[in-house]
């Protein structure tokens, strides 16, 4: 017994030695190199596919996009030479930057445009993306470096999805490999993909635009909050995604991007008691938006005003002003609806997004407070969404979030704010003419103003319970510097290793 | 033991392996819509029913399932919807790994609970049983998730003695392994102890020591033997556990790649192909570990028939 024990204690601490070499070893040289760790793995690394946070993350340092944001999210261009110009209302005419190779040595020309564009189109494929690309109808090679794209009616997100769409090597999108052995034009390329364990990259050393700093950029996957932390903390990792407003304080660093996850819940405008606006007014002035972003979110949210959209995003209306908090008024205008005290169901989901629990139980206690009976309903995500698609009966109220990776306001307008939207609540005529009218208009000024005639419209009706933007945060340590963009794209370009 | 009685074991593992594929198959396809989950909230009800139609789930159930049968015969078990692969390739992929977690925590449950029950069995109620009780009763209520934080925050973060997740090195399978092994050792070291408790006062024991046996051989040899049973059932039945359930937890909080991050993922991602053969894969491995445990009785306690 003594024996068995004794060599027991002599194989633990054998052990616990060994792996604090392999951390020690690690350690030395970890200069330039940096370990990222995400919430999930990419389920592929093909770029064309899948709507997937690990792929995004990954790929966004190795393919790129004919247009680029800024870290301020103006649209500039990327590997197009110049912004393109119209030829006529649909088609768009890109000259190409000149001398860039993908990672495999396969120049990139007008080939691999349309071959991108082609492939993502192409019904065989079954991109879950297509719907971001579907007013696209194709890109017609004029020579070498020019392009022309042609869409089905005026575009006016044209540039945003441009911004979305990566270019792929026309060769090596072929080849049976292309999910698991991704190649761009960017400046990191892939050195492995280890199946649950890892992702590595590498800096490219032929990149065209300025050399990265970071030379080598390690990807772990790991769900749980509180051991992305504790790796943290542990000079483990250097960068951990989806930090929780809660674990701020315990993080040497972090990063965060304004609002770029907007919850709401949209009442019911078409029948019930929501039908009636100064009801839908009353459900906004009863919520204390201001708490719930500190509260809650831990002051990493700010109040809404009072629109569906985020301030950075293109068709945001900066005149209107969030719905006060005043539940005296709300009352005063429930009992002139004659709905004091009337029964509302709130429809919601747990565990999907950022304390969506929570948000939904705060707004019924804030709407139970004025008087309401609220019938809460936190059903599975496919439960859900089957409620939230339900075209022939609208729930009452329910509780959605919404991020638009285009930043550009048509693709959450035309889901939620349009009649026809698929997560709609309202039957306004008039405001789907405003949105169809934006979409086909091409000119950026007169668009923004018909934009802001959707927005007042929309707060003067109150389609929307607004509540406040969440910032998306990110744990850092101590030796990286790194603002992550308006976008939140994850771009290991940016970011700097100080000692 | 008989062939018989290998063939009827057989024969009803099958059973229980169809029967589990039946009923999931049946109430994954009633509970929920993949293509909802999967595609984004603007695609196009053409978009969507063009992901239905490829994917075969417009078609009426039982022709669904019979279709699902056909080729399970032939060992094909589809592609995964969510990795567009092969989904038998994903769960040979990660199953090492959950083996080798399972494997390893369940045989240090095992070294560290017999010693302990046994040597407080010897003298109950004294200083060393009420310490290995109290202990037991600490390990086996402690919950999974919040223990595996514990040994993260004092062996990684503030040690700096092991690391916080992943695997790779016998390093980082320390601490996934203790966080799995620990309850189990409660539950195993209580059992342990009381049925050695009931065996040291069987008259054959007494018999033994009064006729000046050494105390080490009445209890290493005779007692011992016949207190595994129970030890042993409670064993394979933390096995199971371990395999079917508490390792989605150690390998969450470990980030541990194996099964059970594969299984959170397609429930989830209403994936369910891949669902599908994890639960088919993890059936058969179910009833294998109780084909052996029948095996090994036997082996232990030559009384048992086999029938």
């Amino acid at each position: 017994m003594k024996v068995g024990l004794r060599m027991a204690r002599r194989a633990v601490v054998l052990a616990c030695a060994g792996a604090s070499m392999w951390a020690l070893a690690a350690g030395a040289t970890r200069a330039q190199e940096i370990v990222i760790a995400l919430g999930s793995e990419p389920t592929t690394l093909d770029p064309q596919i899948r709507q997937d946070g690990g792929e995004r993350a990954v790929n966004d340092n190795i393919y790129e996009a004919l247009i680029f944001r800024t870290p301020k999210g103006e649209l500039v261009p990327g590997l197009a030479a110049e912004m393109p110009r119209l030829l006529d209302p649909t088609t768009w005419q890109f000259r190409l930057r000149a001398g860039v190779k993908f990672h495999n040595g396969e120049p990139f020309t007008a080939d691999a445009v349309v071959a991108s564009i082609a492939r993502m189109l192409d019904p065989a494929v079954r991109s879950e993306n297509l719907s971001y690309f579907s007013t696209l109808v194709r890109a017609e090679k004029v020579d070498d470096l020019t392009v022309n794209v042609v869409t089905k009616a005026p575009d006016s997100v044209f540039l945003s999805r441009m911004y979305w769409l990566k270019i792929i090597p026309p060769q090596h999108a072929r080849s049976p490999g292309f999910a698991t052995q991704p190649v761009g034009t960017g400046p990191y390329r892939l050195v492995e993909w280890v199946r649950g364990e890892r992702v590595v990259l590498a800096a490219n050393p032929d990149y065209w635009g300025a050399k990265p700093g970071v030379q080598r950029v390690t990807y772990r996957f790991v769900s749980e909050i509180g051991t992305r932390l504790s790796g943290l903390l542990a000079r483990e990792f250097d960068i951990i995604s989806n930090l929780q407003p809660e674990y701020v304080k315990r993080a040497p660093k972090i990063g965060r991007v304004p609002a770029l996850e907007v919850p709401v819940v949209i009442p019911n405008a078409i029948s019930g008691v929501t039908a009636d606006a100064r009801v839908r007014l009353a459900l906004n002035l009863a919520v204390d938006k201001k708490a719930i972003a500190e509260k809650l979110f831990g002051g990493f949210a700010s109040v809404s005003d009072g629109q569906f959209i985020s301030a950075t995003w293109f068709g945001h209306d900066p005149t209107i002003n969030a719905y006060p908090y005043d539940p005296a008024k709300a009352r005063a205008l429930l009992k002139e609806a004659g709905a004091g005290g009337a029964a509302i169901e709130l429809v919601g989901t747990a565990g999907r997004w950022l304390k969506d629990r929570e948000t939904v139980e705060a707004i019924a206690a804030y709407w139970q407070a004025v008087g309401l009976k609220v019938d809460v309903k936190i059903l599975e995500f496919d439960g859900y969404l089957k409620r939230l698609f339900d075209r022939q009966s609208r729930p009452q109220a329910i509780y959605v979030s919404h991020a638009n990776p285009l930043l550009h306001a048509d693709r959450t307008l035309s889901d939620y704010y349009h009649e026809k939207g698929r997560g709609s609540s309202n039957k306004d005529a008039e405001l789907a003419a405003l949105i169809e009218r934006a979409r086909s208009e091409t000119d950026p000024a007169k668009q923004a103003e018909i934009y802001h005639m959707v927005m007042k419209r929309a707060h003067e009706q109150a389609y929307f319970v607004t509540l406040v933007g969440i910032d998306v945060l990110y744990g850092l340590s101590q030796r990286m510097d790194w603002t992550p963009g308006v976008d939140g794209k994850f771009l290991a370009k940016d970011m700097k290793v100080t000692r | 033991m008989s062939a018989g009685f290998l063939l009827r074991r057989l024969g009803h593992g099958i059973v229980v392996v169809l029967g589990v594929t039946i009923v999931v198959f049946i109430v994954t396809r009633m509970v929920g819509d993949p293509v909802r989950v999967m595609l984004p909230i603007d695609a196009s009800d053409e978009q969507r029913q063009a992901f239905a139609h490829h994917l075969g789930l417009d078609r009426p159930l039982p022709a669904q399932f019979a279709d699902f049968f056909a080729k399970l015969a032939r060992f094909d078990f589809g592609e995964s919807l969510w990795q567009r692969r092969p989904a038998i390739d994903i769960v040979l992929e990660r199953l090492p790994a959950t083996l080798e977690l399972v494997l390893v925590g369940m045989a240090l449950a095992l070294l560290l609970a017999i010693p302990l029950g046994v040597i407080a069995a010897l003298r109950p109620g004294r200083g060393w049983d009420r310490a290995t009780v109290s202990l037991s009763l600490l390990g086996l209520s402690l919950p999974q998730f919040w223990l595996g934080l514990l040994l993260i925050i004092l062996f990684a973060v503030e040690w700096g003695l092991l690391p916080t997740s992943g695997r790779g090195t016998p390093g980082h399978l320390i601490l996934p392994a203790l966080t799995l092994a620990l309850p189990a050792t409660g539950r195993l070291a209580m059992i342990a102890r009381s049925s050695m408790i009931d065996e040291l006062n069987q008259p054959y024991v007494q018999t033994a020591i009064a006729k000046g046996l050494p105390l080490r051989r009445v209890v290493g040899l005779h007692a011992l033997r016949n207190a595994a049973n129970p030890v042993l059932t409670l064993a394979g039945w933390e096995l199971i556990r371990s395999l079917a359930g508490y390792a989605v937890v150690v390998e969450t909080v470990f980030a541990w790649p194996g099964l059970g991050y594969v299984a959170i993922q397609a429930i989830q991602r209403q994936d369910l192909v891949l669902l599908q053969t994890v639960v088919f894969v993890v059936a058969i491995m179910v009833v294998a570990i109780n084909l052996a445990m029948d095996l090994v009785y036997k082996a232990i306690d030559p009384r048992i028939q086999l029938e």
